[in-house]
């Protein structure tokens, strides 16, 4: 399979006559694009923004990140979700880079939302604070959800990726500045220099623990939750076949832009015939029920024992009870002789001292930690912020709360926040991004 | 100048050695011993006043020592309480680890110490305060009192404290995120990792998780009805004047308790000291924790052989587990000289 990802690197948005991409500026005709977003009936509300590196912005509640791609050959950016099914991971596809589409509501937040801080001290709290994004700002009208902690988000999150499609339109004709080019073959009979290397498969564990639709991580449009572990190749991630989901304390999360820059994935591509035989993907997911866990854990550690992977890497979107996926996904392959390594953050507590994975087992020897769930943030006020900063305290987002004793409110009147790094959106960047690790002190 | 205040054994503070453990604290204004050390070392603090105590005295007058060296420091004012080094000298650790901790508790004020890593202190204190990784023997001196003082200047100049590996105390135990100075991405720290272990190489996780020790489960008593049985308790039952001083959490300490004249634990006689639970149920009836009226209305039935004419008790909130190995390792020869063949512990 071979994927070519065109690449547009954007240094500036504006907004303009027309949408449009020229000498690294994207120009966005805002009154289309509103009206194109609008064309869904469920919005409300909407306005766009544009927010890069520097800006005093905070954003909150933040729901979704897409990079901007489009097909040359129509086929849809994200089959099974924004249009009809396709192969990902094939062909051609145009991308706008160091540039985002962020979803923000303009009013209601949730228990999987987070904040943005696109200068001072938050801003490294993130990726997306290094970035040039396009924000979305809008509102629904899924009352049926409005009050709820869990939300889906449906609306915001397709309209985000339908933007984000949308708006990379303007460079569906253009030829790209570079090309990176990935591509792996079968897993058998591969160059015989190649196969005299150690194999190894990387084992994604997309968020899929909601029973109910409407909430998981998506794949090719299929909720994740349906599925046992089955192979993919590493393509079809970089290439639209997954859509993060609206569940999970957002600081663990993979948003739809992390999928489609996997930098773990890429990196084993680039060892790829050098230190490694780079065999493919395992696509698990999370569980609930032990029985669920145990299962994937087992179908995990089949695939990889049949592919013959000499190693493996286990990567958890979520923390707490999906520890228990993931230490048992590791115990599993490790028991079954596969060389595992594991690549997660960690959650432990307010004084440092909480276990820092719910459940724990000496075979998880080689763990790359992303970072602290727990950890306590404390943020000025910032000059425009777009959404409403309220929800972190009011609706339920994870790392933020209404009162506390001793803390007071996560939002203050003069708009400095305090919260739990637990809600800095996709914050521990357990895709593979992360810039942060852990100590004892 | 910020002050110091420095605590010192009754050797280091030239009293004497052993034949001196039993010495009494006294406060002396200015340095003894090693002070001097700490000054040369470049303390940004004047160490106004020394506290000299035997080891032995701390060890088996603790409540008595501390409240004494609490008293003498209630009128001092300083910004850093200093003990040691102590090096592998287990009296001294300890004795360092316990009046920095009351003196932390007390009068607020940062405390800091050294010990070698097989000095006891280390695991008895270690979460609670920054304990230096110092040498074995007294020669390492000059080395453990300026990396004290590194550690303590950062202190008293507000500087950040980093991880325990970079300034060199024992971890207490805290995690927390840090921004890697090299920036070094987890994606590429996943390749290093993910090759060295595939070549067998040594590597080093980012998460330790410590080996399980695990103790194998004893066989199955043959005989029941001739089988003596021990009872044994975390749940912190003990006679209501805690004889034995046991901690309501964090317990190093342990009791053991006649039961032979007795057919059942009477509340007011008997309560739980232990601090992780509402004790209302437990003090109104002991029985329920450590059930010794139980116990005693099976051996008349003759379900079991004899019963041990002791039960042992101490708190299991917060211990470590190398405080509860210690006092298992104390335990034992009771039960093995009384031919014990099986114990019931019972938790909380």
């Amino acid at each position: 399979m071979k994927l070519e990802i065109g690449n547009f690197y954007v240094k500036e948005i504006v907004f303009g006559e027309k949408l449009s991409f020229q000498n690294g500026v994207l120009s966005i005709q805002k009154d289309e694009a509103l009206k194109f977003i609008k064309e869904d009936d469920r919005i409300t509300e909407a306005e766009l923004y544009i927010a890069k590196p520097g800006d005093k912005i905070r954003m909150c509640p933040v729901k979704e990140a897409i990079e901007p791609r489009i097909r040359p050959d129509g086929r849809a950016v994200f089959p099974g979700y924004t249009g009809d099914l396709a192969p990902a991971g094939e062909g051609v596809v145009h991308a706008l880079k160091n540039c985002s589409v962020l979803v923000v509501g303009r009013h209601w937040g949730g228990f999987q939302d987070g904040v943005i801080d696109m200068s001072g001290e938050g801003q490294k709290y993130t990726y997306f604070g290094q970035l040039n994004n396009i924000v979305l700002v809008a509102d629904t009208n899924e009352d049926f959800e409005k009050h709820e902690q869990q939300k889906k988000n449906d609306a915001l999150r397709r309209a985000g990726h339908k933007l984000a499609e949308y708006i990379a339109q303007c460079v569906k004709e253009l030829k790209p500045e570079e090309t990176e080019v990935y591509e792996l073959g079968g897993m058998i009979k591969r160059d015989p220099a190649i196969e005299k290397l150690p194999s190894v498969v990387y084992v994604m564990q997309p968020q899929s623990q909601m029973e109910a639709m409407g909430y998981n991580d998506l794949m090719y449009g299929w909720d994740t939750n349906h599925m046992v572990p089955t192979v993919m190749h590493p393509n079809e991630i970089l290439d639209g076949a997954l859509v993060s989901g609206s569940f999970m304390p957002v600081s663990s999360k993979w948003a739809t832009y992390d999928f489609q820059n996997c930098p773990s994935i890429k990196a084993l591509y680039r060892e790829h015939g050098k230190t490694i035989n780079f065999l493919g993907v395992i696509m698990s997911n999370l569980n609930v029920a032990l029985e669920q866990k145990e299962r994937s854990a087992l179908y995990v550690a089949q695939i990889a024992s049949s592919l013959g992977a000499d190693g493996a890497v286990v990567a958890e979107e979520g923390y707490g009870n999906p520890d228990a996926d993931f230490v048992g996904c590791i115990v599993a392959l490790e028991n079954a002789g596969v060389k595992t390594i594991g690549v997660t953050n960690e959650c432990t507590g307010r004084d440092g001292k909480s276990q820092p994975l719910v459940t724990m087992d000496s075979k998880c020897d080689a763990i790359v930690s992303t970072g602290n769930v727990s950890e306590m943030i404390e943020l000025p006020p910032m000059e425009t912020v777009l959404g409403e900063l309220e929800a972190l305290a009011r609706d339920g987002l994870s790392g933020g709360w209404a009162n506390d004793e001793l803390l007071g409110p996560s939002v203050r009147e003069d708009g400095s926040i305090i919260m739990e790094n637990n809600s800095m959106f996709c914050g521990d960047q357990i895709i593979g991004w992360s810039p942060k690790t852990m100590k004892e002190f | 100048m910020k002050k110091a205040v420095l605590y010192i054994n009754q050797f280091f503070g030239q009293i004497g050695g052993e034949e001196k453990a039993d010495y009494a604290p006294e406060i002396r204004e200015g340095k003894v011993g090693p002070g001097a050390a700490y000054s040369g070392a470049g303390l940004d603090a004047e160490i106004t006043h020394t506290i000299i105590c035997g080891d032995n005295y701390m060890g088996s007058n603790t409540e008595k020592a501390v409240s004494e060296i609490l008293s003498m420091l209630a009128d001092k004012q300083f910004d850093i309480f200093i003990a040691g080094p102590a090096f592998q000298a287990g009296r001294y650790g300890v004795a360092c680890g316990t009046i920095c901790k009351a003196v932390a508790e007390k009068y607020k004020v940062p405390v800091i110490t050294s010990m070698n890593v097989e000095n006891p202190g280390v695991e008895m204190f270690k979460q609670d305060m920054y304990i230096l990784k110092g040498g074995n023997i007294s020669s390492k001196m000059r080395e453990d009192v300026a990396a004290v003082t590194k550690l303590a200047n950062k202190i008293l100049n507000g500087e950040e404290i980093g991880c325990a590996d970079e300034e060199g105390y024992f971890g207490r135990g805290i995690r927390r995120q840090v921004w890697r100075k090299d920036g070094k991405p987890a994606y590429e720290r996943m390749v290093d990792m993910l090759v060295k272990k595939l070549n067998g190489e040594p590597f080093e996780t980012e998460l330790p998780i410590p080996e399980p020790d695990r103790v194998p489960i004893a066989p199955a008593l043959k005989d029941l009805s001739k089988a003596r049985i021990a009872m044994m308790t975390t749940g912190g039952i003990v006679p209501v004047d805690n004889p034995d001083r046991i901690q309501s959490a964090s317990a190093t300490r342990w009791g053991r308790y006649d039961i032979s004249d007795m057919d059942k634990l009477e509340g007011g006689v008997f309560k739980t000291i232990h601090a992780g639970f509402d004790p209302a149920a437990a003090n109104a009836d002991p029985n329920r924790i450590m059930p010794i009226d139980a116990m005693k209305t099976l051996l008349k039935e003759g379900v079991y052989g004899s019963l041990h004419p002791y039960f042992y008790s101490t708190v299991g909130t917060g211990t470590t587990q190398a405080e509860a190995k210690r006092m298992a390792d104390e335990i034992i020869p009771y039960l093995q000289e009384d031919n014990v063949d099986a114990v019931i512990m019972i938790s909380t």
